[in-house]
């Protein structure tokens, strides 16, 4: 089966988000690491294929045969996964974060995202605890790529989600600081993170 | 107790064992029970702080009231506060106390193939036995069984995919039923438990798994003393014995991958598919998740045979269904109905012919939607019921007999979404709350937008039905949220 995306045909190896980035075309996706599994998340790599709905990081490409990215449906439906994002963001640039810090700006500026359209949900929580790096909750959108990057990929697992629904919160150890959690300062959860929400230390002010 | 070699199993258990010697969970038990299964801490504690039951709750259970809907509507308060829990699965008695209870027999009001008292024998399994595993196995194909947890997939196609994988495969049996309005599968586990182990026996006669595994809800203490009874009485039947474990609550455990996270001591959260359950589940083997009511099926099957079985409800859905009847109905209770009979027929046999004021019905919960009375008509099959939300799902019906009704009701369902989405995807966790507020304060202006993207973007089935209850609220009634 050929994968024809955007009307041009193209090689269909791995994920539908790895063929349709593999095109030039850069789709958001605010919770896939490139060296990490799928988490399936943040619901932001949203395409139209074979005429339903998907989030490409969770399809093999093998299964899918046409793949429109652009089509108006799904840019709107984009858009509103985007614009719910930046209701939970109260700082939104993403300056002097972690490398990829600017992934959701990008995101939100790519698919004109009404950032405005939501009342920014309070959330407050500061970790200034560790010596490296620092905690910011008003810039996390519940990725959960910290926590992969810190379990699966250097099988610390100082933290977690806790909290279901709306007060799930990035938490060290059963709901310490990172200084008294069994972080190891390590780095892999500051350089995972797609906002400025785990920066390191003299970064924002 | 050591499930397999897998010791994060032991962590659901674990902090059972702590909330139960302790009745709240402390810090120390979970660091306790973290070490016991070789979890990180930090993901011990996520599982602890993502499971409701686990919380401290000040109030003695005694003096807790359930806050279900059928309970508000009989007059329990509406607004949410310390003594207040979830449904309580007792709608039929409604309002009832906010603790776990007997299902009396009286509650069963229509029964069929499946309520039919226990018999004392094991004609179905011996059956089963008979024929061995591939003609059994092409006799549940033949019976056109569909899954009775909502979604209503072949169950002989399920058996199918998992056994080609060709590896040792675990059964899984879903009884955590944790949406409200619903209590057919309490029903059966403490009223017709010998049912249940029959259909269960020849499940593990037909697909011989390595594991299997009866996932019950955590509040539903009197349907785990009865199966835990039951499963010692007819020890006999089975091939080997099921390991028992229960919840720790949440309406999103009732999702089966969730189910198979919190086995596994995971957060309680839906994985991506695929990989689907069949293909891998429950640590990595091919998985066959099965409703409570569906399993009771397979010894109807097994002792009527195909034919027969057939031979009630439709070609396309044969069989019967249990519906949870409650709200506004003078014989509230559990109906074991052919599938595809009217919503109508529900309510003559539930009401009476006198049919009083009912006006509208709540079909599949918070994850369904709701119908006025002049849809009634309607029948009762797999799928949508209407294209607003309605469906047939888990065979929950709520009756409601007025605007005020109509109206808590909706936002109650939206409330329920909001508070029990897991967090993991962000159109749920965000958007959920936002479409509430929005029907709450009439502010409609971009809601039915929203309500799209939470429908069509969420992770998992719970995120993709939710908008259901309001989108059907908002297109028979808009002048109720003005």
């Amino acid at each position: 089966m050929t994968l024809v995306i955007n009307g041009r045909e193209c090689a269909a190896g791995g994920s539908l988000l790895d063929a349709v980035l593999a095109t030039g075309i850069d789709l958001p996706h605010l919770c896939k690491d490139d060296n990490l599994p799928a988490i399936g998340a943040c619901r932001t790599c949203l395409v139209e294929a074979d005429g339903r709905i998907v989030a490409a990081c969770s399809v093999p490409a093998a299964s899918v045969s046409r793949v429109e990215t652009e089509a108006q449906r799904v840019v709107q439906l984009r858009r509103g996964v985007l614009e719910l994002t930046a209701g939970m963001l109260a700082r939104r640039d993403g300056t002097a974060g972690g490398p990829c810090s600017r992934a959701a700006a990008e995101a939100f500026a790519r698919d004109a995202a009404d950032v405005s359209r939501y009342h920014v949900r309070n959330r407050d929580h500061v970790d200034n605890s560790n010596a490296f790096f620092s905690f910011h909750e008003d810039a996390c959108i519940l990725c959960g790529r910290c926590v992969v990057a810190c379990h699966d990929l250097q099988h610390i697992g100082a933290i977690g989600l806790a909290g279901h629904g709306t007060k799930a919160r990035v938490t060290p150890g059963a709901g310490v600081p990172f200084n008294q959690s069994i972080c190891t300062s390590c780095g892999s959860c500051v350089a995972a993170c797609p906002t400025s929400a785990l920066r390191p230390a003299g970064g924002l002010p | 107790m050591a499930l397999l070699s897998f010791p994060a199993s032991n962590l659901l258990p674990a902090l059972h064992q702590a909330f139960a010697r302790d009745g709240v969970l402390l810090h120390a038990a979970v660091v306790e029970a973290a070490r016991q299964s070789g979890i990180p801490l930090a993901r011990a504690w996520e599982v602890a702080a993502a499971c409701p039951d686990f919380q401290l709750n000040p109030i003695p259970p005694a003096d807790r009231v359930c806050a279900g809907l059928s309970c508000i509507l009989a007059g329990a308060p509406a607004d949410p506060s310390p003594a207040s829990t979830g449904c309580q699965a007792r709608c039929y008695d409604s309002p009832v106390a906010g603790h776990d209870g007997p299902f009396h027999e009286f509650a069963i009001r229509e029964q069929g193939q499946v309520l039919f008292p226990d018999v004392p024998d094991w004609e179905g399994l011996e059956r089963a036995r008979a024929l061995g595993p591939e003609s059994a196995l092409a006799l549940v194909d033949d019976s056109g069984l569909r899954g009775r947890g909502g979604a209503y997939f072949p169950v002989g196609r399920k058996w199918t995919s998992a056994l080609a994988q060709r590896r040792p495969l675990a059964l899984v049996v879903n009884a955590e039923e944790g949406e409200p309005g619903v209590f057919k599968d309490r029903g059966i586990l403490e009223r017709r438990p010998r049912r249940f182990i029959e259909g269960l026996a020849i499940a593990m006669n037909v697909l011989a798994p390595s594991v299997t595994v009866v996932f019950v809800n955590g509040a539903a203490e009197c349907a785990r003393t009865e199966l835990a009874a039951a499963l010692d009485a007819f020890r006999v039947a089975l091939p080997s014995q099921p390991l028992v474990i229960a919840g720790g609550g949440g309406y999103v455990l009732g999702e089966e991958t969730t189910l198979l996270n919190a086995i596994e001591g995971r957060k309680p959260v839906p994985r991506l598919r695929p990989p689907y359950p069949v293909e891998s589940g429950l640590w990595g083997m091919p998985t066959v998740v099965n409703n409570v009511e569906t399993i009771a099926n397979l010894s109807v099957v097994f002792r009527e045979g195909a034919t027969a079985f057939r031979a009630i409800g439709t070609a396309d859905a044969p069989g019967t269904k249990l519906l949870s009847v409650s709200g506004r109905v003078q014989r509230p209770g559990l109906y074991e109905v052919p599938m595809g009979v009217t919503l109508a027929d529900v309510l003559q046999v539930a009401h009476g012919p006198a049919s009083g004021n009912v006006a509208a019905v709540l079909a599949g919960g918070p994850s369904g939607g709701f119908l006025p009375i002049s849809e009634f008509g309607v029948r009762l099959l797999p799928g949508l019921l209407h294209a607003t939300g309605a469906v047939t799902g888990s065979g929950g019906l709520v009756f409601l007999d007025s605007a005020s009704d109509i109206r808590q009701a909706a936002l109650a369902m939206a409330a329920f979404n909001a508070a029990e989405s897991c967090g993991k995807c962000t159109p749920c966790r965000e958007g959920t709350p936002r479409a509430c507020d929005m029907l709450a304060t009439g502010q409609l202006a971009g809601l039915n937008e929203l309500l799209d993207v939470i429908g069509a973007a969420s992770l998992c089935g719970l995120g993709q039905m939710a908008p259901g209850p309001i989108r059907s609220a908002l297109h028979f009634w808009p002048e109720l949220f003005r």
